[in-house]
């Protein structure tokens, strides 16, 4: 646009401008380069565009394609799962893989344990994250500076390294091989990362509006639970998912800390894979399934992520 | 009501579900102890590594038939076993009472484990092969009972050995009769023969030590240290197993720096390889559907000078000293001894005691046993040191000098600077 209205106003000063000797042909012909720049431009966002396309293609296929040879590898016969080299769509499509899985003892009650473990993790990271981040962010206290580094800081300490011993002080205290423990656990995992997350998404909003708020007779509490969560539902509903997905996929503590009772499908889904051998369909058939949950919640709360990825987007 | 009423209702349902369960301190995988059994109970927790669990499976039943014993089984997979086993004995507070061991742990926790001498009797002796039983005695006690074992045996493919071309274009080429090789000339002669058409004559396995720790002993030498516990890695016995190793990485597909157990297999189990040495559980584990499905043989490990010599691989049922419920445990660990023929009949299909796998070896289907038992009563079989830190050298040092070997390193160097590297472990 900028062009085309420098072009413009080039042109309706050339009468005075012929004279001069740095006057450039182009002037004469105001029209043609107009076009041209059109065209020029056209081509350019078209270009730009097919480039984002094929980068938005190039993005998918690789964090889809894994996904899919996953998918179609829990269809595949067992010699089709280890073929040399190997196929990406099955030879034969069968089911056994999922019967196999699925009838495996233990793996409907690992379900069960997933998603509670997983609830619970989720509530107690926002339980806890939502007061602090907006505590930090609204105090702004050298105390709270310090607080939020340091959680930053403790997303730096391998997880291995406190997994040992959190198991162990879960064991004193006799809550080895319960949900509770693991979702405590996750939580520490989980933690860190929400209040970072929420301290963003507080910020974005102006404090105008809980000033608003209290001039109509609300107490700070009351601001923050009537005006205040309402607009960063965005932001906890992002929180919400990395927290659940944090503690969905986690392996480690998991391993360390369950038993029979509260054992978790990752744990499940590793032991397809045996000091004597590897059973890649039943391991694929049921990770499979257990991303359905996974998937799911994501579409259901879509538009609460998109919304959140966005919350302070458009602030100053 | 709305569609996303419902969903909202159901939500809430569900976290007030979960977080009601998670207060009541339930999971959902049952009401057993989450610690190991309160004392004068006869309900077990048993740790065992997801592969194993199958082989204790029908003995657990019948240990409840037998004696009452009610068993909970605990499974994990290998890679965390070692961690949560650490986790769990280093905090003191068990929450199993009977934990099945890979021979290669055993040192490790041996501080941690009860002696079981009462279930060793002169008789379970006999009848337990002597490398397991020697093996299983730790500082003048037995404190694991093999519950089963392996070890590597020939895998071939017996319509590409009785071939009737094959067979008259190699005595041909080798003057001797094409069949199961027993030395390892033969295993080379028979690899460089059937490299071809597509096809390799066997595999070399870069990613593992097993193997060539088998081929060591074949060569007359104690794997990696002497009973005195100096390191002799770089002895004329490792320096021609592993000359011997390399060699036949010239029959064997590219890349063999990367070949581990699982790629092995699976280049069996696909028809492009006509040999292999492998573990002999795999022979009953060969899919239907595979191209060489019932037209595998087998045989003993090779020989070498010192004869045969295979590396059992064991796991042990071992009793913590934490647990609360040692006579339950060591009533199932006699239960195991029992029955231990009952391993057999599980997926995985292995056992322990010599009389049980003699009662199948004449049976259609267990053709890889007879090779087995001559292979762990070989002369030069023998079990893994017996240190704490033969895991780190093994993943160390032992791997990566396999690596570059078969990648064409000098085999007197690598040596060398293994024992250099063994020894600095060591100290």
């Amino acid at each position: 646009m900028r062009v085309a209205e420098k072009t413009t106003h080039d042109a309706g000063t050339s009468a005075t401008a012929a004279a001069a000797p740095s006057a450039r042909p182009a002037v004469v012909r105001p029209r043609r380069r107009r076009g041209v720049n059109r065209e020029g431009l056209e081509a350019g966002r078209r270009g730009t565009r097919t480039l984002l396309w094929i980068l938005l293609a190039a993005a998918m296929v690789l964090y889809g394609f894994p996904f899919l040879y996953l998918l179609f590898t829990s269809f595949k016969t067992p010699i089709d799962t280890i073929a040399v080299p190997p196929t990406i769509l099955p030879r034969e499509w069968t089911l056994e893989n999922y019967t196999n899985a699925l009838g495996r003892n233990g793996v409907l009650a690992s379900f069960i344990n997933s998603i509670q473990t997983a609830i619970i993790s989720t509530l107690l990271s926002l339980l806890l994250a939502v007061p602090a981040a907006y505590g930090i962010t609204r105090y702004k206290t050298l105390s709270g500076r310090i607080f939020i580094m340091a959680a930053l800081v403790t997303r730096m300490v391998p997880p291995v390294a406190i997994g040992i011993p959190l198991a162990s002080m879960m064991a004193s205290m006799g809550l080895s091989d319960t949900p509770i423990a693991l979702s405590i656990a996750h939580t520490t995992i989980s933690l860190p990362l929400s209040i970072w997350l929420m301290a963003s998404f507080f910020e974005a909003v102006p404090k105008d509006l809980e000033e608003a708020a209290t001039v109509d007779g609300c107490s700070r509490l009351g601001a923050l639970w009537r005006v205040v969560i309402p607009v960063v539902s965005g932001g906890i509903a992002v929180t919400a998912i990395f927290a659940f997905l944090a503690s969905w996929n986690e392996f480690l503590f998991a391993l360390l800390m369950t038993a029979i009772r509260s054992q978790t499908t990752p744990v499940v889904i590793a032991n397809f894979q045996t000091q004597f051998g590897l059973d890649w369909g039943s391991m694929t058939a049921l990770a499979a399934v257990y991303s359905i949950p996974v998937i799911l919640l994501t579409l259901l709360l879509q538009r609460k992520i998109v919304a959140g990825m966005t919350l302070g987007a458009v602030k100053g | 009501m709305s569609t996303r009423k419902y969903i909202s209702r159901l939500a809430i349902g569900g976290i007030c579900t979960a977080v009601a369960l998670a207060a009541s301190a339930c999971g959902a995988g049952g009401p057993a102890a989450s610690t190991s059994g309160t004392a004068g109970t006869n309900t077990v927790n048993v740790l065992v590594e997801a592969g194993g669990h199958a082989e204790l499976t029908g003995v657990a039943e019948q240990c409840k038939k037998d004696a009452g014993v009610d068993v909970n089984f605990v499974e994990l997979p290998y890679d965390g076993m070692f961690n949560r086993l650490s986790s769990e004995f280093s905090s003191g507070a068990v929450s199993f009472d009977v934990a099945a061991l890979d021979s290669v742990w055993l040192p490790s926790f041996k501080d941690a484990l009860q002696p079981i001498d009462e279930i060793f009797t002169d008789e379970a002796k006999k009848d337990i092969f002597p490398s397991l039983v020697k093996e299983a005695n730790v500082d003048g006690h037995f404190i694991g009972l093999p519950a089963w074992t392996n070890a590597e045996i020939i895998l071939y493919r017996k319509d590409l050995f009785e071939d009737a071309k094959n067979k008259a274009d190699f005595q041909a080429k080798y003057g001797y009769e094409l069949a199961a090789p027993t030395t390892w000339k033969q295993y080379q002669d028979i690899s460089e023969f059937f490299t071809r058409d597509g096809m390799y004559g066997t595999d070399v396995k870069g990613g593992v030590e097993t193997e060539w720790l088998a081929h060591v002993l074949q060569a007359g030498g104690p794997m990696i240290l002497d009973e005195n516990n100096n390191v002799v890695i770089d002895n004329d016995a490792h320096k021609e197993a592993l000359d011997f190793y390399v060699s036949l990485t010239k029959s064997a597909p590219a890349g063999a720096a990367q070949v581990d157990w699982a790629a092995a297999q699976n280049l069996f189990n696909q028809g492009q390889t006509a040999m292999t040495r492998f573990w002999a559980h795999a022979y009953r584990q060969i899919p239907k559907d595979s191209p060489v499905a019932g037209k595998v043989g087998t045989a003993p490990m090779i020989a070498g000078s010192a004869g045969i010599g295979g590396v059992p691989g064991p796991w042990y049922l071992t009793v913590p000293k934490a647990t609360k419920n040692t006579e339950a445990a060591k009533k199932f660990v006699q239960c195991a001894y029992d029955h231990n023929s009952m391993g057999i009949e599980s997926s995985l299909g292995l056992a322990s005691r010599i009389s049980a796998f003699e009662e199948y070896q004449d049976k259609e289907g267990y053709e890889s046993f007879g090779p087995l038992i001559e292979t762990l009563n070989g002369e030069a079989t023998a079990t893994r040191p017996a240190t704490e830190k033969w895991q780190q050298i093994v993943d160390t040092v032992l791997v990566p000098m396999l690596q570059k070997a078969v990648a064409g390193g000098d085999s007197a160097t690598l040596l060398a600077d293994a024992k250099k590297q063994i020894e600095d472990l060591l100290k």
